[in-house]
Protein backbone atom coordinates (compact mmCIF):
# COMPACT_ATOMS: atom_id res chain seq x y z
CA UNK A 1 0.00 0.00 0.00
CA UNK A 2 2.89 2.32 0.74
CA UNK A 3 4.14 1.97 -2.79
CA UNK A 4 0.66 2.72 -4.11
CA UNK A 5 0.38 5.77 -1.83
CA UNK A 6 3.75 6.96 -3.05
CA UNK A 7 2.70 6.34 -6.63
CA UNK A 8 -0.47 8.38 -6.25
CA UNK A 9 1.45 11.17 -4.52
CA UNK A 10 3.98 11.33 -7.34
CA UNK A 11 1.27 11.25 -10.02
CA UNK A 12 -0.33 14.49 -8.83
CA UNK A 13 2.88 16.54 -8.75
CA UNK A 14 3.14 19.23 -11.50
CA UNK A 15 6.08 17.55 -13.25
CA UNK A 16 4.19 14.26 -13.24
CA UNK A 17 1.07 15.91 -14.67
CA UNK A 18 3.20 17.47 -17.42
CA UNK A 19 4.79 14.12 -18.19
CA UNK A 20 1.44 12.35 -18.29
CA UNK A 21 -0.08 15.05 -20.51
CA UNK A 22 2.85 14.70 -22.93
CA UNK A 23 2.51 10.92 -23.00
CA UNK A 24 -1.23 11.09 -23.66
CA UNK A 25 -0.94 13.80 -26.33
CA UNK A 26 1.89 12.00 -28.13
CA UNK A 27 -0.06 8.74 -27.99
CA UNK A 28 -3.18 10.39 -29.42
CA UNK A 29 -1.09 12.12 -32.10
CA UNK A 30 0.43 8.85 -33.36
CA UNK A 31 -3.03 7.21 -33.10
CA UNK A 32 -4.48 9.92 -35.35
CA UNK A 33 -1.66 9.55 -37.87
CA UNK A 34 -2.06 5.77 -38.03
CA UNK A 35 -5.84 6.02 -38.33
CA UNK A 36 -5.46 8.53 -41.19
CA UNK A 37 -3.48 5.98 -43.23
CA UNK A 38 -6.52 3.74 -43.71
CA UNK A 39 -6.53 -0.04 -43.94
CA UNK A 40 -7.24 -2.58 -41.19
CA UNK A 41 -3.72 -2.79 -39.74
CA UNK A 42 -3.24 0.97 -39.37
CA UNK A 43 -6.77 1.41 -37.99
CA UNK A 44 -6.21 -1.33 -35.40
CA UNK A 45 -2.90 0.29 -34.48
CA UNK A 46 -4.70 3.59 -33.92
CA UNK A 47 -7.41 1.93 -31.83
CA UNK A 48 -4.82 0.25 -29.58
CA UNK A 49 -3.00 3.56 -29.11
CA UNK A 50 -6.27 5.31 -28.15
CA UNK A 51 -7.10 2.50 -25.70
CA UNK A 52 -3.69 2.80 -24.07
CA UNK A 53 -3.98 6.61 -23.92
CA UNK A 54 -7.29 6.25 -22.08
CA UNK A 55 -5.77 3.64 -19.75
CA UNK A 56 -3.00 6.10 -18.91
CA UNK A 57 -5.49 8.48 -17.28
CA UNK A 58 -8.14 6.14 -15.85
CA UNK A 59 -8.61 7.05 -12.17
CA UNK A 60 -9.41 5.03 -9.07
CA UNK A 61 -8.51 1.34 -8.84
CA UNK A 62 -7.10 1.36 -12.38
CA UNK A 63 -4.21 3.60 -11.23
CA UNK A 64 -2.81 0.56 -9.38
CA UNK A 65 -2.00 -1.03 -12.74
CA UNK A 66 -0.68 2.09 -14.45
CA UNK A 67 2.80 0.55 -14.53
CA UNK A 68 1.43 -2.27 -16.67
CA UNK A 69 -0.11 0.24 -19.11
CA UNK A 70 3.22 2.08 -19.29
CA UNK A 71 5.05 -1.14 -20.09
CA UNK A 72 2.43 -2.10 -22.68
CA UNK A 73 2.54 1.32 -24.34
CA UNK A 74 6.34 1.28 -24.31
CA UNK A 75 6.39 -2.15 -25.92
CA UNK A 76 3.68 -1.32 -28.44
CA UNK A 77 5.41 1.87 -29.60
CA UNK A 78 8.73 0.00 -29.89
CA UNK A 79 7.04 -2.81 -31.85
CA UNK A 80 5.40 -0.27 -34.17
CA UNK A 81 8.77 1.36 -34.87
CA UNK A 82 10.30 -2.07 -35.43
CA UNK A 83 7.52 -3.00 -37.85
CA UNK A 84 8.06 0.23 -39.79
CA UNK A 85 11.83 -0.31 -39.94
CA UNK A 86 11.26 -3.81 -41.31
CA UNK A 87 8.32 -3.27 -43.67
CA UNK A 88 7.20 0.37 -43.63
CA UNK A 89 7.20 2.92 -46.42
CA UNK A 90 9.54 5.90 -46.16
CA UNK A 91 7.69 9.17 -46.59
CA UNK A 92 7.57 12.45 -44.63
CA UNK A 93 4.52 11.65 -42.48
CA UNK A 94 6.08 8.32 -41.51
CA UNK A 95 9.26 10.04 -40.32
CA UNK A 96 7.21 12.57 -38.33
CA UNK A 97 5.27 9.70 -36.75
CA UNK A 98 8.42 7.80 -35.83
CA UNK A 99 9.77 10.98 -34.23
CA UNK A 100 6.58 11.19 -32.16
CA UNK A 101 6.90 7.53 -31.13
CA UNK A 102 10.57 7.86 -30.17
CA UNK A 103 9.69 10.91 -28.05
CA UNK A 104 6.80 8.96 -26.52
CA UNK A 105 9.15 6.12 -25.58
CA UNK A 106 11.54 8.63 -23.99
CA UNK A 107 8.76 10.18 -21.89
CA UNK A 108 7.52 6.72 -20.91
CA UNK A 109 11.05 5.74 -19.86
CA UNK A 110 11.16 8.78 -17.57
CA UNK A 111 7.79 7.79 -16.10
CA UNK A 112 8.98 4.20 -15.63
CA UNK A 113 11.99 5.42 -13.68
CA UNK A 114 10.02 8.01 -11.73
CA UNK A 115 6.97 5.94 -10.76
CA UNK A 116 8.02 2.31 -11.08
CA UNK A 117 11.67 2.24 -10.05
CA UNK A 118 13.01 1.43 -13.51
CA UNK A 119 13.57 -2.09 -14.86
CA UNK A 120 14.11 -3.58 -11.38
CA UNK A 121 10.82 -2.15 -10.18
CA UNK A 122 9.03 -3.46 -13.26
CA UNK A 123 10.46 -6.95 -12.74
CA UNK A 124 9.37 -6.82 -9.09
CA UNK A 125 5.87 -5.68 -10.07
CA UNK A 126 5.64 -8.39 -12.72
CA UNK A 127 6.63 -11.03 -10.16
CA UNK A 128 4.07 -9.73 -7.69
CA UNK A 129 1.39 -9.72 -10.37
CA UNK A 130 2.33 -13.23 -11.44
CA UNK A 131 2.19 -14.43 -7.82
CA UNK A 132 -1.18 -12.73 -7.28
CA UNK A 133 -2.64 -14.25 -10.46
CA UNK A 134 -1.18 -17.66 -9.57
CA UNK A 135 -2.72 -17.52 -6.11
CA UNK A 136 -6.17 -16.94 -7.64
CA UNK A 137 -6.00 -19.94 -9.96
CA UNK A 138 -8.53 -22.65 -8.91
CA UNK A 139 -5.86 -25.25 -8.20
CA UNK A 140 -3.83 -22.88 -6.10
CA UNK A 141 -6.82 -21.57 -4.13
CA UNK A 142 -7.75 -25.12 -3.00
CA UNK A 143 -4.33 -25.68 -1.37
CA UNK B 1 7.57 49.30 -32.13
CA UNK B 2 9.21 46.20 -30.76
CA UNK B 3 5.83 45.05 -29.48
CA UNK B 4 4.75 44.48 -33.08
CA UNK B 5 7.53 41.95 -33.64
CA UNK B 6 5.66 38.89 -32.44
CA UNK B 7 2.47 39.46 -34.52
CA UNK B 8 4.59 40.22 -37.60
CA UNK B 9 6.61 37.05 -37.09
CA UNK B 10 3.40 35.07 -36.65
CA UNK B 11 1.99 36.63 -39.82
CA UNK B 12 5.14 35.80 -41.74
CA UNK B 13 5.03 32.22 -40.45
CA UNK B 14 1.40 31.96 -41.56
CA UNK B 15 2.25 33.25 -45.05
CA UNK B 16 5.14 30.78 -45.29
CA UNK B 17 2.84 27.96 -44.22
CA UNK B 18 0.30 28.95 -46.88
CA UNK B 19 3.06 29.06 -49.50
CA UNK B 20 4.22 25.59 -48.52
CA UNK B 21 0.63 24.34 -48.57
CA UNK B 22 0.04 25.82 -52.02
CA UNK B 23 3.28 24.41 -53.38
CA UNK B 24 2.38 20.88 -52.27
CA UNK B 25 -1.15 21.24 -53.63
CA UNK B 26 0.16 21.96 -57.12
CA UNK B 27 -1.23 18.67 -58.37
CA UNK B 28 -4.82 19.55 -57.56
CA UNK B 29 -7.46 19.51 -60.28
CA UNK B 30 -8.02 16.95 -63.01
CA UNK B 31 -5.01 14.79 -63.91
CA UNK B 32 -3.27 15.49 -67.23
CA UNK B 33 -3.77 13.37 -70.31
CA UNK B 34 -1.74 10.18 -70.38
CA UNK B 35 1.49 10.71 -72.33
CA UNK B 36 2.20 8.39 -75.31
CA UNK B 37 3.52 5.06 -74.12
CA UNK B 38 2.49 5.84 -70.56
CA UNK B 39 -0.43 4.82 -68.37
CA UNK B 40 -2.94 6.14 -65.87
CA UNK B 41 -3.32 4.39 -62.52
CA UNK B 42 -5.90 5.50 -59.95
CA UNK B 43 -5.94 4.68 -56.23
CA UNK B 44 -9.42 4.76 -54.68
CA UNK B 45 -10.83 3.01 -51.60
CA UNK B 46 -7.45 1.38 -50.93
CA UNK B 47 -7.33 -0.32 -54.34
CA UNK B 48 -5.73 0.37 -57.70
CA UNK B 49 -7.76 0.88 -60.84
CA UNK B 50 -7.13 -0.55 -63.32
CA UNK B 51 -5.47 -3.58 -61.75
CA UNK B 52 -3.57 -4.16 -65.01
CA UNK B 53 -1.93 -1.56 -67.26
CA UNK B 54 0.29 -1.63 -70.34
CA UNK B 55 3.24 0.66 -71.11
CA UNK B 56 5.88 0.91 -73.83
CA UNK B 57 9.00 -1.18 -73.26
CA UNK B 58 12.53 0.08 -73.83
CA UNK B 59 11.75 3.78 -73.51
CA UNK B 60 11.15 6.14 -70.58
CA UNK B 61 7.50 6.99 -70.06
CA UNK B 62 5.19 9.08 -67.94
CA UNK B 63 3.02 7.26 -65.44
CA UNK B 64 0.11 9.39 -64.28
CA UNK B 65 -0.92 8.37 -60.77
CA UNK B 66 -4.10 9.82 -59.31
CA UNK B 67 -4.72 9.34 -55.60
CA UNK B 68 -8.41 9.77 -54.80
CA UNK B 69 -8.04 8.60 -51.18
CA UNK B 70 -7.22 10.82 -48.24
CA UNK B 71 -4.64 8.23 -47.25
CA UNK B 72 -1.13 8.48 -48.73
CA UNK B 73 -0.29 6.16 -51.62
CA UNK B 74 2.39 5.68 -54.26
CA UNK B 75 3.26 3.33 -57.10
CA UNK B 76 6.35 1.14 -56.90
CA UNK B 77 7.18 -1.06 -59.90
CA UNK B 78 8.84 -4.42 -59.28
CA UNK B 79 10.19 -7.11 -61.56
CA UNK B 80 9.27 -10.78 -61.33
CA UNK B 81 11.84 -11.34 -58.55
CA UNK B 82 10.49 -8.52 -56.42
CA UNK B 83 13.35 -6.12 -57.21
CA UNK B 84 12.23 -2.49 -57.17
CA UNK B 85 12.66 -0.92 -60.61
CA UNK B 86 10.97 2.35 -59.81
CA UNK B 87 9.70 3.93 -56.58
CA UNK B 88 7.16 6.74 -56.94
CA UNK B 89 6.72 9.53 -54.42
CA UNK B 90 4.24 8.85 -51.62
CA UNK B 91 1.58 11.56 -51.33
CA UNK B 92 -1.82 12.04 -49.75
CA UNK B 93 -4.89 12.60 -51.85
CA UNK B 94 -6.83 13.83 -53.50
CA UNK B 95 -4.14 14.71 -56.00
CA UNK B 96 -1.98 13.33 -58.76
CA UNK B 97 1.61 13.07 -59.89
CA UNK B 98 3.20 12.26 -63.21
CA UNK B 99 6.04 9.90 -62.42
CA UNK B 100 8.97 9.88 -64.86
CA UNK B 101 9.66 6.16 -65.13
CA UNK B 102 12.92 4.96 -66.74
CA UNK B 103 12.87 2.50 -69.61
CA UNK B 104 11.69 -0.98 -68.67
CA UNK B 105 12.53 -4.26 -70.37
CA UNK B 106 9.63 -6.02 -72.04
CA UNK B 107 7.76 -8.37 -69.76
CA UNK B 108 5.18 -8.65 -67.04
CA UNK B 109 5.86 -6.59 -63.93
CA UNK B 110 3.93 -5.86 -60.77
CA UNK B 111 3.19 -2.58 -59.04
CA UNK B 112 2.18 -1.93 -55.47
CA UNK B 113 1.63 0.81 -52.91
CA UNK B 114 4.48 0.90 -50.38
CA UNK B 115 2.20 2.21 -47.62
CA UNK B 116 -0.47 -0.44 -48.25
CA UNK B 117 1.32 -3.52 -49.69
CA UNK B 118 -2.03 -5.27 -50.22
CA UNK B 119 -2.69 -2.76 -53.03
CA UNK B 120 -1.14 -4.42 -56.06
CA UNK B 121 -1.52 -4.58 -59.83
CA UNK B 122 0.13 -5.87 -62.99
CA UNK B 123 2.10 -3.76 -65.43
CA UNK B 124 2.92 -5.15 -68.87
CA UNK B 125 5.80 -3.54 -70.76
CA UNK B 126 5.66 -4.31 -74.50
Amino acid sequence: MDALKDGVRVEIEPVSIFLRACVVLLTLATAAIHASLGGLLFTLNGVVYVGLAVAMVLPGPFARYRWLVRVALHGFAAATIGGWLAFGARFPLAYIDKGIEVTLIAFLAIELWLFDGGPRGIVRDLRELGAAVGARLPGQAAR
Amino acid sequence: MTGHGAPRAAGLALVLLLLVACSTAGSAGPPPTVPPGGALIVAADLAFSPRAAAVAAGTPFGLVFENRDGAPHNVTILDGKGVELFVGEVFGGPGWRTYAVPALAAGQLTFRCDVHPTMTGTLVAR
